[in-house]
């Protein structure tokens, strides 16, 4: 019966894609704000035989219905994006998705930024899990009227060198909250990321096991400067994505966020009123790293890996990146477009007509390729729970501690 | 239904059904298609969920087999025990109420004096029909935490101090539970009136000639006649309050799965599956839910059945 039942399923499936005239559908998830709706219309007329549905949906729902789709062996898409946290999630089902090479993927490589390439690829290098999309180095947003009103400068370049270490950084937080009585940062999370995003390594070695206990890593740091932060009173309420946080953006209730080029999407869709109002400046140093970015995979299900790949590889030429970064903030991982007239050239009018491409080129040349780990996202999400009950006054060692023994009691299961 | 049959003794033929088998075959023809479903979408799962409480799944690759230890780590967890508290807190404080208040209800709406008590009829079972969602986003809007929500404003009037209704220990319990009565207690008025309805009339009247007032007419009348419905209701209710989940999750939103203060326990398995992708420890959880499930199902029906009614003196 159930046999039946999911034949007749896979029949019509293979009516509606699997081209009865030279036509292909090709189903592509996708997450975030993204300019690529409109890069797959624009496909669409190029390639008159194939239409590009575009599922859209928020970064958990996403990779939880993917995480679905991949275990239960149907119902996957023919492409999806997938967050480069959640990669090493899925990496453990390499079986499931097509290795990239086979599909002719070495012919880019050098398009683009290593460390980026090498994060998807398996240790012997043999197999090639997504292909490259965005990357998500990180400035220093701030409010101009904020730091105005707290007697900071609101020069892009003065402010990179007035804001020049951790220190510099506290020292101006100091000076917001007198002023103006706003906290520095939206939230703990932008605060424990502050350093976070910088480190070389993170919640776990390569061979799996939980090193946030062992001397000279640098979690325990990232944590401390975070509660140092909220002790100070420079840590506010506003957690990301939240409507609350929306508002907060859009009137400047906090001073900055030190956050990736990607981060403008949000801002165009949910703080528009505060259009001119924000600048980018480069972060100091022990803060400089990367936050976030993408890659494309191609799920062993389809029918159609060769028109998928065709498609993922034009959607992320470095002509398309381009795009994807002038409409969307989505920073580019093909190095070349940092060349580009255009790329240069590019005055943000978000930004008050600044030239935002350069700061966070700067950023993009050395970043370290961290280790994740598939538990990478469970693990953070339980140091967040201890930082947000830190800030509605809990003890901060007590907190750790018990994050520690919630994380190892996870990692059971 | 009973067909005339021919009574004559027909010439033997080749092997053939009889009527009977074939009055057989037909009813149970008609009754296949809930049954094959019900084994798809409801008894297959149901089976392999027992069967994955005794392996280590990730949900990729190949299953381990784990024997007890997802029972011995989802008891050693005091997480668990904390979502269990809570799901039986916020059954107390949401079931007992609505019962309560539903027998009263339903006693009001049966009486003939009320005017337009088809529109009241109507009016009290919207809550249940209206989409769960947006009754979570209403309340989860009403129960924001800002000083100046509506909640917050008016336990104000009372001297209180605004409450965190979504970060602490009671208030998040108290506004949940408050959803899940306002929800479900038309329901069950209902399921009353319809009991109140077939309690005969002249059993009212011969209480009058007896002399027994309105108020012992509702303890040693109406209740004791109402009893079947009520160990319905009450089973149900049971039921269903061991399994909330959709009002604390959508109340919570995106904070739900990561703090303790409203987690039920049905939050607790989704969150070991389809957030840890733990699915041995998720579905042990789930064969522990089913067995608190029958201990309590069990209990209340035995509380509110087993006894014998005591006999009031009038």
């Amino acid at each position: 019966m159930l046999l039946g039942i999911s034949a007749v399923l896979v029949a019509c499936n293979n009516d509606d894609s699997a081209s009865g005239d030279g036509k292909v559908e090709l189903d592509f998830w996708v997450f975030g704000a993204t300019n690529y709706e409109s890069l797959a219309s624009e496909y669409e007329e190029s390639n008159p035989n194939v239409t590009i549905n575009i599922r859209k949906s928020e970064l958990g729902d996403h990779h939880n219905s993917l995480f679905t789709a991949i275990s239960s062996g149907t119902g996957a898409p023919d492409l999806t994006m997938i967050e480069i946290d959640q990669l090493d999630r899925f990496r453990q089902a390499q079986d499931n998705f097509l290795n990239l090479y086979d599909l002719g993927a070495d012919e880019i490589q050098d398009q683009y930024l290593d460390w980026k390439w090498s994060m998807a690829e398996s240790t012997d290098s043999e197999f090639l899990f997504g292909l490259p999309t965005d990357i998500g180095p990180k400035g220093l947003y701030y409010h101009t009227d904020v730091f105005n009103n707290a007697g900071l400068p609101t020069d892009p370049k003065e402010v990179s060198q007035q804001l020049s270490s951790p220190e510099a950084f506290i020292e101006a937080a100091e000076k917001v909250k007198e002023a103006t009585g706003k906290p520095m940062v939206d939230s703990m999370e932008m605060a424990f990321r502050a350093n976070m995003d910088a480190a070389a390594v993170s919640y776990f070695n390569r061979d799996g096991d939980l090193i946030i206990e062992e001397s000279g890593n640098e979690v325990k740091e990232a944590y401390d400067y975070a509660v140092e932060l909220n002790q100070q009173g420079y840590v506010g309420g506003f957690e990301m994505w939240t409507p609350e946080w929306a508002t907060a953006l859009n009137k400047g209730e906090f001073a900055a966020e030190l956050a990736p080029a990607w981060l403008k999407g949000y801002m165009t869709e949910n703080a528009p009123e505060a259009e001119g109002k924000w600048r980018v400046a480069t972060l100091p140093e022990e803060f400089a790293g990367n936050w976030g970015g993408s890659y494309i995979s191609i799920p062993k299900e389809t029918k159609q890996s060769e028109e998928a790949y065709a498609f993922a590889k034009w959607l992320i030429s470095p002509e398309n990146q381009l795009k994807s970064f002038t409409e969307s903030g989505l920073f580019p991982s093909a190095p070349s477009v940092y060349e580009m007239e255009e790329f240069k050239q590019n005055e943000d009018a978000y930004f008050g007509s600044q030239n935002t491409a350069e700061v966070f080129a700067e950023a993009a040349q050395d970043i370290p390729e961290v280790y994740k780990g598939p538990k990478y996202v469970t693990v953070n999400n339980e140091i967040l729970t201890a930082l947000q009950n830190v800030r509605e006054g809990a003890n901060p060692s007590e907190e750790w501690d018990a994050a520690v023994k919630r994380i190892k009691d996870l990692l059971e299961r | 239904m009973e067909l005339a049959r021919d009574q004559k003794t027909s010439i033997p033929k080749k092997k053939k059904r009889s009527e009977r088998q074939k009055d057989m075959l037909s009813g149970y023809l008609y009754i296949a298609p809930f049954f094959i479903i019900f084994a798809i979408i409801g008894l297959y799962p149901a089976l392999f969920s027992i069967y994955l409480a005794f392996q280590k799944w990730s949900g990729f690759g190949p299953m381990e087999f784990a024997g007890l230890n997802n029972f011995a780590i989802v008891l050693q967890d005091p997480l668990f025990w904390k979502s269990l508290y809570n799901t039986l807190i916020m059954g107390v404080l949401g079931t007992a109420p609505q019962l309560i208040v539903g027998i009263v209800l339903a006693y009001f709406l049966n009486m003939a004096a009320v005017k337009f008590s088809n529109f009241f009829r109507v009016t009290i079972f919207m809550p249940y029909i209206t989409s769960m969602v947006a009754v979570a986003l209403v309340f989860g809007v009403f129960f924001s935490s800002n000083e100046s929500s509506l909640a917050n404003f008016i336990i104000g009037w009372f001297g209180m101090d605004p409450v965190n209704w979504k970060t602490s220990e009671w208030g998040a319990k108290i506004a949940i539970s408050l959803m899940v009565f306002w929800r479900w207690v038309g329901y069950n008025t209902i399921i009353y009136l319809a009991g109140l309805q077939s309690i005969p009339k002249d059993l009212y009247e011969a209480a009058t000639i007896d002399g027994a007032n309105k108020i012992q007419q509702f303890f040693h009348v109406t209740i004791p006649l109402l009893k079947p419905f009520i160990v319905l209701t009450v089973f149900m209710s049971t039921v269903g309050a061991m399994q909330l989940f959709a009002e604390p999750t959508v109340f919570l939103g995106g904070q739900a799965f990561n703090r303790d203060e409203a987690m039920t326990v049905v939050m607790y398995l989704y969150r070991d599956a389809f957030n840890l992708n733990s699915f041995g420890t998720a579905s042990a959880t789930a064969v522990l839910l089913l067995i608190f499930i029958v201990a309590i199902a069990g209990l209340n029906t035995w509380l509110t059945s087993g006894k014998k009614a005591k006999r009031g003196r009038i």
